[in-house]
């Protein structure tokens, strides 16, 4: 099928009691809006329009949505639901608040407060190279306490990235765009597939997907940080478990950045699930502990450099 | 009591469809409505939908098996559809109240009551003519009634959408009441939204109804309408019954209620979002509940709005 682009609401449209003042962006799913609310302050509206299913027209308001397509679309729109439901039982510094839901223009809404300040995607591109470890350790130490909280209501992000990790202007990193949170995405509906992004998704999030659990999140947090350092994505997962060339961090950076910032993005990019980091405490454990000089290479490779540390903590 | 019934409802070139029917009877007592939830205000089929249940629930409790007083009842079962859609629109802090239009016909020994808002229309047919029919609470038919228009020109009126009575808006409902009007064998009474009466004339449709079976009869001049309608064409919905008297003979498909117990009430009515035009596991108060619940999460998690 033909995929059209969704003209987004013009800027002024009154949308409930909220007025539109420009498209941020636009995604398969859902464009998101900067907007004002009837005290002038600023918020995200995410608009549940996939592209696939329901599209609008330039000067339309209501999308059409054909239907043949319209147990796709309420389907898809039971996702939306499950993002605002996970996002509304969250309240965390590092988390996207959700001020707001509602139904609309024969689709729904959602209000998320909006900050200033930009994704680590962006801030990435802007750095291509130059990001220091003090940055790196700062924003992934306070972001994973987001996403920790996120854990622990049994939810999973699934779509972690760092076009997902938006920075305050303080760098005080926010977990934003939970579209993938959710527990299970039948593959009855084809149209609707499940969204990963190559480079950042798990290698449980192909297949069956019935292995994804918080190490799957922290597979793609391992993967940001690894982007962090090289400028772009890592290989795909999937393109790994056939052919890895992934460069080890260690190997790639040696010398660069602490060895135990290295081992923990190989860490976080084992492709067995069960080689990494269980859970984000451990992960966030293993961040904040006290940076060592190097040790002499004791063990020539870096896996077993691993475990000879485990074997004799640093005391 | 003895009669033959049957409602259909088609979406038309809409993307949803913002109409509801039902009718329930028990063994002496026959209640039919029609509703039409507005488009252009927002959930307009919800309001559609309250005004049916609510009518419907109400006869399910007071038709035992007679209803003591028909009027009183449509009354009571209007206003209170218009309440219940006020206080849905107040408990979902909605900015502008849902509303839908509601005609709505009881018949128990042999004598039909009915009552209406807005433009939705009862038809009482006799021997392929109209015997009588409900008038529109529109602008369009006060003018007509003046004289200031013709039928041609309230065809093209660009108000001619435009209704004074409905069930949820601010102002209170006109609502219209009938007289006690005896029926006959083979009476047909026909309750139908715009997207039905828009484009066929009701003498046109009572000659298509005389002596035909209404299985047939009803489908076929709701496809007409559709198709004159066309792609963008409103919704169509339409009960229709044909009055038999009991001591006459014949009809299979007929529905008599004579083997009906007292306190039985027989009941069609589509669950919500259960219409057949519907092809999604999720329904219209799947989605509220969902929105509902979220908004509850919203004020528990982060409650500084």
């Amino acid at each position: 099928m033909a995929q059209q682009a969704n003209h987004p609401l013009p800027g002024g449209h009154q949308l409930e009691e909220y007025t539109i003042e420009r498209q941020l962006s636009l995604g398969g799913f859902s464009i998101v809006y900067l907007a004002s609310d009837p005290s002038g302050k600023q918020v995200a509206i995410k608009e549940y329009l996939p592209n696939s299913l329901a599209l609008r027209s330039k000067g339309d308001i209501k999308p059409v949505i054909t239907v043949d397509h319209l147990g796709a679309f309420r389907y898809g729109m039971k996702c939306f639901f499950e993002e605002g439901r996970a996002l509304a039982h969250l309240s965390h510094p590092n988390v996207i608040r959700v001020l707001n839901f509602f139904r609309a223009n024969d689709t729904v809404y959602m209000v998320m407060e909006y900050e200033h300040g930009r994704t680590l995607q962006e801030f990435i591109q802007k750095h291509q190279g130059h990001i220091s470890e003090r940055f790196i350790r700062g924003v992934f130490t306070r972001m994973l306490n987001g996403l920790r909280e996120v854990h622990s209501n049994k939810l999973l992000h699934l779509d972690l990235k760092p076009s997902n990790i938006y920075l305050r202007n303080d760098n005080t990193p926010v977990l934003i765009d939970f579209g993938a949170a959710r527990q299970t995405l039948l593959t009855d509906q084809p149209i609707l597939k499940p969204m990963y992004t190559p480079g950042f998704a798990s290698p449980e999030h192909y297949g069956t997907r019935k292995d994804l659990g918080p190490w799957s999140d922290i597979y793609s947090v391992g993967a940001s940080m690894y982007a962090c350092l090289a400028g772009n994505a890592p290989q795909a997962a999937d393109a790994r478990l056939k052919k890895d060339t992934l460069m080890p961090a260690m190997a790639r950076w040696d010398g660069q950045f602490s060895d135990r910032l290295l081992e923990i993005i190989d860490w976080c990019l084992n492709l067995n699930h069960l080689y990494r980091p269980q859970s984000v405490f451990a992960l966030q454990k293993a961040l904040v502990e006290t940076i060592t000089p190097p040790h002499p290479k004791s063990n020539p490779n870096w896996f077993g450099r691993i475990v000879d540390r485990f074997r004799n903590p640093v005391k | 009591m003895r009669f033959t019934i049957y409602q259909e409802s088609r979406q038309g070139g809409r993307h949803n469809n913002e109409d509801r029917t039902t009718y329930c009877y028990s063994r002496d007592a026959l209640l039919v409505v029609v509703a039409d939830g507005m488009g252009g205000h927002h959930y307009g089929e919800i309001a559609a939908q309250i005004a049916v249940q609510t009518l419907a629930d109400t006869f399910q409790r007071e038709a035992r098996p007679l209803l003591t007083d028909p009027f009183r009842f449509l009354q009571k079962g209007m206003s209170n559809a218009h309440h219940a859609i006020l206080d849905y629109a107040s408990r979902h802090r909605l900015l502008d109240t849902p509303r839908t239009t509601c005609v709505a016909c009881v018949v128990q020994d042999s004598i039909a009551y009915w009552a209406h808002a807005g433009d939705s229309r009862l038809y009482l047919m006799r021997n392929g003519k109209v015997q009588a029919q409900t008038r529109d609470h529109s602008r369009i038919r006060l003018l007509l009634e003046e004289g200031l228009i013709n039928e041609a020109q309230a065809a093209e009126h660009p108000d001619r959408n435009k209704i004074y009575s409905c069930l949820g808006s601010p102002t209170p409902p006109e609502i219209e009441f009938s007289r006690k009007t005896p029926l006959d064998h083979g009476d047909i009474l026909l309750l139908c939204t715009d997207g039905l009466w828009g484009v066929t004339s009701g003498d046109l449709m009572a000659v298509a109804l005389k002596g035909a079976n209404l299985v047939q009869a009803v489908p076929m001049l709701l496809h007409q309408a559709e198709i004159k309608g066309g792609p963008h064409g409103d919704n169509a919905s339409v009960v229709a019954v044909r009055w038999e008297d009991a001591y006459v003979e014949d009809a299979s498909s007929a529905i008599s209620t004579q083997t009906m117990t007292q306190d039985e009430v027989t009941t069609k009515l589509d669950e919500f979002g259960r219409n057949p035009a519907y092809k999604s596991d999720l329904t219209d108060d799947e989605i509220e509940k969902a929105i509902a619940e979220i908004r509850s999460a919203i004020d528990k998690y982060n409650p500084a709005r």
